[in-house]
């Protein structure tokens, strides 16, 4: 078998075993099989679309004929690498199934999601989905649901700075040398491996409901006379903050307790040692220490907190008049309730460029904060 | 039915004698033509009613798959009046339906087993949890992707079907084999029929009625001596009970429970209970829209009346329970009404029969039915003017579940003829009432439905259940029912509307007139988008217009 090989050095420098010749007609093959497979795709593909488009009636029952092409180029065009360019080839099949699978089932949807977020397609319309150009941004931009929802989020962001204090503060007990902390570990992680959603029944419909809620009859206990958690606007959002923090505080307290845990024993040690006082100890050596974890956790909360849904659509269905409406939650109703399709997608796109470009300005700052000073 | 009202019997303790006894009573009273001559037990149907009625007997238990295959047998008749032992042999067909509480097709299926093995089809099914299905539905719809023959479906969604040519049009022996004269008045056409055409086999009735608690009035009672016949009246005694004790509970008394929280669209149907009484005008079958542009009226003065009711409330402290901007029906219904708060609610049957069944209800004694309240003057929309006369309309929220069949076996007769006859033997006569008597999931929905003495006869209290049933029959048999606009997307409609009425109740409009034009707006929008000149024509044969 080694007779037939030998060692190459590619530009890599890698040493690969490789047949050195590779005949013509095998290299023709390899082709055909490539250009055939696609020639078939852009065929069916082709027909498909003139039955849909024109009316003429090629026996298609479905998109499966174009789907099944399209497997048969994506495995042509492997196995057509392997025929053509063979060792070379072969490497390259460790790249490119994992490439076309990304391709299908990332990339295409994502076209297929811009083309519906530019059509009008209300699933109730019987002439079904129809290219509407700018018409969706033109409403999006008039829209006060989406506004609103999106300066709740804005207003939940903000929040996430208490919980960082909070998870911080619990991070440091369980860091330190206290009673039963292994048990205090587990109960603090508890919220978190509860469904939102049954946090949303437990508490936001059970233990907070205004008549015989535990937590409303202790509110009448210390003399409030009707106790409401979901009334006005501003308690209900501060509720659902409240609420959502409770879930979600674990996650970033057991980052921070990681965090902790890395630290040299000894800096705070030899902080003491020069007559560091304990507010000395944490703000100018911890707390710098930390920061770099402190922004993975911050940034890491953020993302699921632009997630924000379930509880919402759980307690308040974004109520009262909106008050506590997340983006997601609006969007949810926008497609569930009302089968706007087409605006429901560019709602979507749009929160999606907001967050890229919110995330990428934070993680830039981040990189800048969690510098060292020099 | 519901469970409800059945569980409450089995929770009653009904006797072996006493079980044989109502069995007896019933046996002997189809023998001695003991109900009226004009009643629907007429013929050989009584026996058989009086038969299915025993299975497996009031207070015996839940039905099982077993009881669910013995009546589909016993009921099986009709089918053989019309089909030949075998005929469908090698037909296969697709249902798509519900699978709430274990209820629908859980049921559909053991009562189509004898069918399936007498006829030779095979039938495959499609099980749907309620809030995935308007979803599937959609989707299939829009996709083109129907791929089930039956469907059981609310006639909301007909003009998504129906308007669409999706369905296929009932057969003349499916009409006669059913009776569908008997249905109770709204059922009739043109609820089921779209563009003249009869599409649904009605498996269901749904209506909204009014619960109050008698404990509230009478004489010297804190709500007043008589119970509020309309709106006015209502809101009268919602405001005078602020500061009052409820005398069951001990708590603060309160008047009407209004939800003012969205529910999926679902939650619209509240405000409309208010609207019906002020904006269906006894002559004019459209409330929602003007039949002839789908301009809305949802912003005409009937409808700001009813916005502007449930903001005077909102005005006065103390009218609502705490945190009532936060209460969606669900809540009024079960957790405030059942549980001893408020003393007036209008809701579906489940209510009714939970008030007694429920154990988280303590207001079983003391509850009492009627239909939707009226109101003292209606607008008349063709007039632009308010009539001081009083009026009344009892809301058909959500027109109930039916069984179709899909334009898919259109083509094919055999098949065609196979799926009306599995829809005919759901919806068939003796087999609704007995689906009327224990749990199914549906609730009368026929004349001969509301034979009381086979209610009684099966071991149900004759007070109850004639106060109860009698408050539907009313509503259903109502002259002036405010219907259901069976259009496509209608559900969007409603889930917009809540939207708008949630920022309205919230104090961010300025007035009824604001919330109500906002609604306006959005409607138009939804209209526009859906299709303005198919949405009209669809309106207008939706109310057989």
């Amino acid at each position: 078998m080694l007779g037939k090989c030998h060692l190459v050095n590619n530009m890599n420098h890698l040493y690969v075993v490789s047949d050195e010749h590779i005949p013509f007609g095998r290299k023709v093959l390899g082709r055909f099989l490539v250009w055939s497979a696609a020639v078939l795709l852009v065929c069916f593909g082709a027909l498909q679309l003139l039955q849909v488009n024109s009316g003429l009636d090629f026996g298609f029952q479905n998109w499966r004929p174009t789907l099944y092409a399209y497997v048969l180029w994506c495995i042509c065009l492997c196995w057509g690498q392997v025929l053509t360019y063979g060792e070379k080839g072969k490497r390259q099949l460790f790249i490119l199934p994992a490439v076309l699978f990304v391709v299908s089932l990332t990339v295409f949807p994502l076209l297929f999601g811009l083309l519906i977020a530019f059509s009008n397609w209300n699933l109730s319309n019987p002439d079904g989905r129809q290219f509407n150009g700018l018409d969706n941004l033109r409403q999006m931009w008039q829209d006060p649901f989406y506004w609103n929802a999106l300066w709740n989020m804005v207003l939940y962001c903000i929040a996430i700075i208490g919980e960082y204090a909070i998870a911080f503060c619990m991070a440091l007990l369980l860091n330190s040398e206290i009673r039963a902390r292994k048990f205090f570990r587990v109960a603090f992680l508890m919220p978190l491996m509860l469904s939102p959603v049954a946090v949303s029944w437990m508490i936001g419909k059970s233990m907070l409901e205004a008549r015989y809620g535990p937590l409303s009859r202790l509110a009448r206990f210390f003399g409030v006379e009707d106790p409401s958690f979901f009334s006005s606007a501003e308690v209900a959002r501060l509720t659902i903050m409240a609420m959502d923090a409770w879930t979600y505080i674990p996650l970033m307290m057991i980052m921070i307790l990681a965090g902790l845990q890395a630290i040299p024993k000894e800096l705070n040690e030899a902080a003491k040692v020069d007559g560091a006082n304990p507010w000395q100890n944490f703000w100018e050596i911890t707390f710098p220490l930390m920061l770099p974890v402190s922004i993975t956790a911050i940034l890491i909360r953020i993302i699921f907190k632009l997630k924000l849904a379930d509880i919402v659509i759980s307690v308040t269905s974004g109520g009262p008049g909106g008050a506590t409406d997340t983006v997601t939650s609006f969007i949810f109703r926008e497609y569930r309730e009302r089968s706007n399709v087409g605006y429901g997608t560019l709602l979507a796109f749009v929160y999606l460029f907001f967050i890229v470009i919110f995330m990428t300005i934070l993680m830039k700052l981040a990189e800048r904060w969690a510098q060292p000073k020099t | 039915m519901k469970t409800g009202l059945y569980d409450y019997v089995v929770k009653a303790g009904l006797t072996r004698r006493r079980l044989l006894q109502s069995a007896a009573t019933v046996g002997g009273a189809a023998l001695v033509g003991g109900f009226s001559a004009g009643s629907a037990l007429a013929g050989s149907h009584s026996s058989v009613r009086a038969d299915i009625l025993k299975i497996p007997g009031v207070g015996a238990g839940s039905p099982a798959d077993a009881d669910w295959q013995k009546v589909g047998a016993m009921c099986l008749e009709a089918t053989k009046a019309s089909v030949a032992e075998g005929e469908f042999s090698g037909v296969e067909l697709t249902f798509m339906g519900l699978n709430n509480q274990n209820l629908h097709n859980v049921l559909f299926r053991g009562f189509l087993k004898p069918w399936e093995a007498y006829t030779g089809a095979k039938i495959n099914w499609i099980d749907l949890a309620q809030a995935d299905y308007n979803a599937r539905l959609q989707q299939s719809i829009a996709t083109g992707t129907v791929d089930f023959d039956i469907i059981e479906m609310g006639a909301p969604f007909e003009g998504d079907t129906a308007g669409r040519g999706l369905l296929d049009e009932m057969p003349g022996w499916v009409k006669d084999q059913i009776d569908m004269d008997d249905y109770v008045g709204y059922l009739q056409a043109p609820v089921g029929t779209w563009g003249g055409k009869t599409y649904r086999v009605t498996i269901d009735g749904d209506c909204h009625t009014f619960s109050y608690r008698k404990d509230y009035f009478g004489d010297g009672a804190i709500g007043g001596a008589d119970v509020p016949k309309t709106w006015q009246e209502v809101n009268a005694v919602s405001k005078a009970l602020v500061g009052k004790t409820d005398p069951l509970t001990g708590q603060a008394a309160h008047g009407y429970l209004d939800p003012l929280k969205g529910w999926g669209g679902f939650g619209f149907y509240f405000i409309e209970n208010r609207a019906a009484a002020y904006a269906k005008h006894p002559n004019d079958p459209a409330w929602l829209f003007d039949a002839d542009t789908m301009k809305p009226r949802v912003n005409n003065p009937a409808w700001v009346q009813a916005i502007q009711d449930v903001m005077d409330l909102i005005a006065i402290p103390g009218a609502y329970p705490a945190d009532q901007i936060n209460a969606d029906p669900g809540t009024t219904g079960f957790s405030q009404f059942l549980a001893g708060t408020g003393s007036m609610l209008m809701w579906w049957g489940d209510i009714g029969s939970s008030a007694r069944t429920s154990d988280s209800s303590v207001v079983g004694d003391v509850v009492g039915f009627g239909i939707n309240p009226g109101s003292d003057r209606v607008y008349n929309s063709q007039t632009g003017a308010w009539e001081e006369t009083y009026n009344e309309a009892p809301n058909m929220a959500y027109l109930g579940w039916g069984v179709y069949v899909t334009a898919r076996v259109s083509g094919d007769e055999k098949k065609r003829k196979a799926a009306w006859s599995a829809a005919a033997h759901l919806g068939g006569k003796d087999l609704s009432l007995w689906m009327s008597a224990y749990p199914s999931g549906f609730q009368p929905y026929r004349n001969s439905h509301f034979q009381y003495e086979e209610w009684e006869a099966a071991g149900y209290d004759r007070a109850f259940v004639e106060d109860y049933l009698g408050s539907n029959a009313d509503s259903y048999n109502h002259a002036n029912a405010a219907l259901e606009p069976r259009i496509p997307g209608i559900f969007q409609y409603y889930s917009v509307a809540e939207d708008e009425l949630a920022k309205g109740f919230a104090g961010q409009y300025g007035s009824a007139q604001e919330t109500a034009d906002a609604i306006a707006s959005a409607w138009e929008k939804i209209t526009d988008q859906i299709g303005r000149d198919s949405q009209v024509a669809l309106y207008k044969s939706s109310l057989g217009l």
